[in-house]
C-alpha cells in the first residue's frame, strides 16, 4: 500500500538543536507493584512533525503520553520539552507550562457536560489568564476552523462521536500549543469520522503545530509521517511512510 | 535556549464562579435537593426567630401601652395561716405616698353572679363579684368592648359591668341594651363589658359593681381586697419597698406587693426557653444538611475524576481544583442559606398576618442564616475540594 523506509535510530543531542521540541532520554517508568512499563525509551521529536506512536494495548504508550505531557513523571531518564527538563519544575510550574504549550486530545473526548460546545473550546485558555469574551471569541474561530461553525451553542450530548472529537481538537488548539498530544484520537469514531479527524490532525500539523498521535491501529499510524512502533516499553521501529494521505 | 518559566495565571473571581457553578448547573436535582437540605435547617432557624421577634414585639408594644409601673397589693396570710384583710385607711394612705398617681381598688362581695335565678347554685360556681372604684379603669389602663364602665350615677344603682372572660361564659359576646343577671339573687342590669386586661387576669373573669350598691345589697365592710396603684416609673421600687409598712402599719408582713407586668415580662423569657429547643432542631437541621452536601461533593469528585484530569491537562493547577470544587460547595450552601432565610420570612410572615402581630425578622437571624450556611458549606466542601486536588492527573484521565 503506502511504501516504509526504514530508518536507523536518531541519534540522541540533548536539547543542542533547537528544532528538538520533545526529548526522552532513557526514560524508564515503574508503577508500584512493582511493574516496569517503560524500559529506557529514547526518542526525538523535532518541531513540526507529525509521529504517531503505536503499539498494542500494554505495551505502554499511555504511559509515554502521560510523561510526554507532562502529566506524570518518570522513575528514571529525562524528559525534556523545549529543551526544559520537565522533572525540575514544581507542579504549578508544570500546569502554566502545560496551559501554554501542550495540548490534548484524548479518545473519550472529555467535553463537559450540559456546557455548549463553544464554551467546552473556550475552556482550552480557561487557565490562561484570557478574559471570557475574548476566549468565546477565539472559540468560535476554533470551531469554524474545524467545520463545527453550524453547531457552537449546542451541548455535547447533541453532537455526535465525530463532532465531538472535533470540539476537543478545538478546544487543543485553542491555545496555539507547539505540541499536540493525541490519545488514541479515532478510538470511539467510525472510519469516516475516525478519517475526518486525521485529517484536522494533519491540517493542524501542516501550520506548523508537532502532532503525536497515539495508537493501537496501524491504519492510523500509517496515515501520519513518522511511525514509532512500541512493544513491552521498548522503541521496536521508527520509520518514516511517505506520508500518503488514506 | 532560555529556560524561563512562568507561573501560572491566575483565575478571575467571575472565572471562579462561573467554574464552580457549571458543575451545579448540570446536575440540577442534585444541587437542588442537597440545598434543600440547609435551606430547611436555615428557614426553621429563621422563622423560629422571626415568629419569637414577631410576638416579643407584639408582648412589649402590649408592655408599653400597659405600663410596668403598674403595683398590685393584696392582703397576705396572717401569723396563724388566716387570709388576713387591708385596713380600710390602705386607700387614703397610700395614695399620700409621693410618687403615687392612681390607687384603685377592688373588695370580693360574698355573692356569685348568675345568667339567670333559675341557675341553680349546686351545679355551678356562679361568677365572682367585686366591688370596683370607679377608676379602677385608668388605674389598669383598660378599655371597654362594649357599653360603659360603672359611673358616679350607676355605682349606687343595681349596674353591672362585666369582664371580658364573665362576659363570655354568661354569653354576653354581644351586649343587648336592658340585659340582666342575678347576683345574689337581685336583678343587676348590665352596663358594659371590659376589653381582656392582661395586667389583672382576675378582672376579666369578675363581674363589677359600684361600692355604695356593695354596701347596701352585700353589706361589705369598705375594705379592699386588692388594690392597684401606679407609681411614675423611675420610682415603683422605691414605693413597692414602702406599700406594706404604709398599708397596714402594724403587720407590714401580712401584705403581698406584686408587679403584674413581671409575669408579661415571664411570657417573653419563657418564649425564649422555647426558642432554644426550636434552635436546636434547627442547628441538627442544618448539621445534617451540611453532612448531605458534604456527601454530594465526595460523589462529584468521584464521578466527575476525568473532568479533573482534563482540567488538569488544561493548565489547571491543584489550586484551581481545589477552589474550583470549594466554589461549588459555598455556591450550594450559600443558595440554600438565602432559599431558607426567604422560606423562614414567609412562614414568619404568615404566622405574623394570622395573628395580627407586627412583622418582625430580625437582622441578626438574616445575616447569621446566610454566614452560617456559607460557614457550613466551607467545612463540607473543603474534604473533597482537596481530595480532588490531590487527585494525580494520570489516575483521574484512567478512563473508569
Amino acid at each position: 500500500m503506502s511504501q516504509v523506509t526504514v530508518l536507523t535510530p536518531q541519534p540522541i543531542d540533548r536539547g543542542d538543536d533547537p528544532r528538538d521540541v520533545m526529548q526522552l532520554v532513557n526514560v524508564r517508568k515503574i508503577y508500584p507493584g512493582p511493574v516496569e512499563v517503560l524500559h529506557g525509551v529514547d526518542l526525538t521529536i523535532k518541531a513540526g512533525e507529525l509521529v504517531s506512536i503505536v503499539g498494542p494495548s500494554g505495551s505502554g504508550k499511555t504511559t509515554l503520553l502521560h510523561l510526554m505531557g507532562t502529566l506524570d513523571q518518570p522513575t528514571s531518564g529525562q524528559v525534556l520539552i523545549n529543551g526544559i527538563e520537565v522533572s525540575s519544575l514544581s507542579d504549578r510550574q508544570l500546569s502554566a507550562f502545560r496551559a501554554r504549550t501542550l495540548g490534548f486530545v484524548f479518545q473519550q473526548f472529555y467535553l463537559i457536560d450540559g456546557v455548549s460546545a463553544v464554551d467546552n473550546v473556550a475552556n482550552g485558555l480557561l487557565y490562561s489568564g484570557v478574559s471570557l469574551g475574548r476566549r468565546r471569541e477565539l472559540a468560535v474561530r476554533a470551531l469554524r476552523r474545524v467545520g463545527l461553525g453550524h453547531r457552537l451553542g449546542q451541548p455535547p450530548a447533541k453532537l455526535s462521536g465525530g463532532e465531538r472529537q472535533r470540539v476537543a481538537i478545538a478546544r487543543a488548539l485553542m491555545a496555539r500549543p507547539a505540541i499536540v498530544l493525541a490519545d488514541e484520537p479515532t478510538g470511539s469514531l467510525d472510519t469516516q469520522s475516525g478519517d475526518g479527524v486525521l485529517q484536522l490532525l494533519r491540517e493542524l500539523n501542516t501550520d506548523g503545530t508537532t502532532v503525536i498521535v497515539i495508537t493501537h491501529d496501524p491504519a492510523v499510524a500509517e496515515a501520519m509521517d513518522r511511525q514509532v512502533t512500541i512493544r513491552d516499553g521498548l522503541i521496536v521501529s521508527d520509520v518514516v511512510t511517505g506520508g500518503v494521505p488514506r | 535556549m532560555s529556560a524561563t518559566i512562568q507561573g501560572p495565571a491566575r483565575l478571575s473571581p467571575t472565572d471562579t464562579v462561573r467554574v464552580g457553578a457549571s458543575g451545579l448547573t448540570s446536575r440540577p436535582l442534585r444541587s437542588t435537593l442537597s440545598a434543600l437540605g440547609i435551606a430547611i435547617g436555615i428557614a426553621a432557624v429563621v422563622s423560629v426567630l422571626g415568629i419569637s421577634a414577631s410576638s416579643q414585639a407584639a408582648l412589649i408594644a402590649q408592655l408599653d401601652t400597659l405600663g410596668t409601673n403598674l403595683l398590685q397589693v393584696q392582703a397576705g396570710q396572717n401569723f396563724g395561716g388566716a387570709t388576713s384583710s387591708l385596713p380600710l385607711t390602705a386607700e387614703p394612705m397610700l395614695s399620700r405616698v409621693g410618687p403615687v398617681t392612681t390607687v384603685a381598688s377592688v373588695a370580693t362581695v360574698s355573692a356569685k353572679a348568675y345568667r339567670t335565678s333559675y341557675v341553680p347554685v349546686g351545679v355551678t360556681n356562679g361568677i365572682q363579684v367585686k366591688a370596683a372604684r370607679l377608676n379602677l379603669l385608668d388605674a389598669l389602663a383598660g378599655t371597654m368592648a362594649q357599653g360603659s364602665f360603672l359611673t358616679k350615677a350607676t355605682e349606687n344603682y343595681p349596674v353591672v359591668v362585666l369582664g371580658a372572660t364573665t362576659a363570655v361564659r354568661l354569653g354576653f359576646d354581644t351586649l343587648i341594651p336592658n340585659s340582666v343577671i342575678d347576683i345574689g339573687g337581685k336583678t343587676y342590669v348590665v352596663g358594659g363589658v371590659m376589653a381582656s386586661m392582661p395586667l389583672a387576669p382576675d378582672i376579666d373573669r369578675s363581674a363589677l359593681i359600684g361600692y355604695p350598691q356593695a354596701e347596701r345589697d352585700f353589706a361589705i365592710t369598705g375594705s379592699p381586697t386588692t388594690i392597684y396603684l401606679r407609681s411614675t416609673p423611675d420610682q415603683v421600687d422605691a414605693v413597692s419597698a414602702v406599700v406594706p409598712g404604709t398599708v397596714n402599719p402594724a403587720n407590714p408582713n401580712e401584705v403581698n406587693v406584686s408587679l403584674p407586668s413581671d409575669a408579661l415580662q415571664a411570657r417573653i423569657a419563657t418564649n425564649d426557653a422555647f426558642n432554644s429547643l426550636f434552635l436546636g432542631l434547627g442547628a441538627v437541621a442544618l448539621l445534617v444538611g451540611g453532612v448531605g452536601i458534604a456527601n454530594v461533593m465526595v460523589i462529584s469528585v468521584l464521578e466527575r475524576r476525568s473532568e479533573i484530569g482534563l482540567r488538569r491537562a488544561l493548565g489547571a493547577t491543584r489550586g484551581n481544583i481545589r477552589s474550583q470544587f470549594l466554589t461549588e460547595a459555598l455556591l450550594l450552601a450559600g443558595a440554600g442559606g438565602v432559599a431558607g432565610v426567604l422560606l423562614g420570612a414567609v412562614i414568619t410572615l404568615i404566622y405574623s398576618s394570622t395573628r395580627s402581630v407586627q412583622f418582625v425578622v430580625p437582622v441578626t437571624a438574616v445575616a447569621g442564616g446566610i454566614a452560617v450556611s456559607l460557614v457550613l458549606g466551607a467545612i463540607a466542601g473543603l474534604y473533597p475540594a482537596v481530595r480532588a486536588a490531590r487527585l494525580a492527573p494520570t489516575e483521574a484521565l484512567r478512563s473508569v
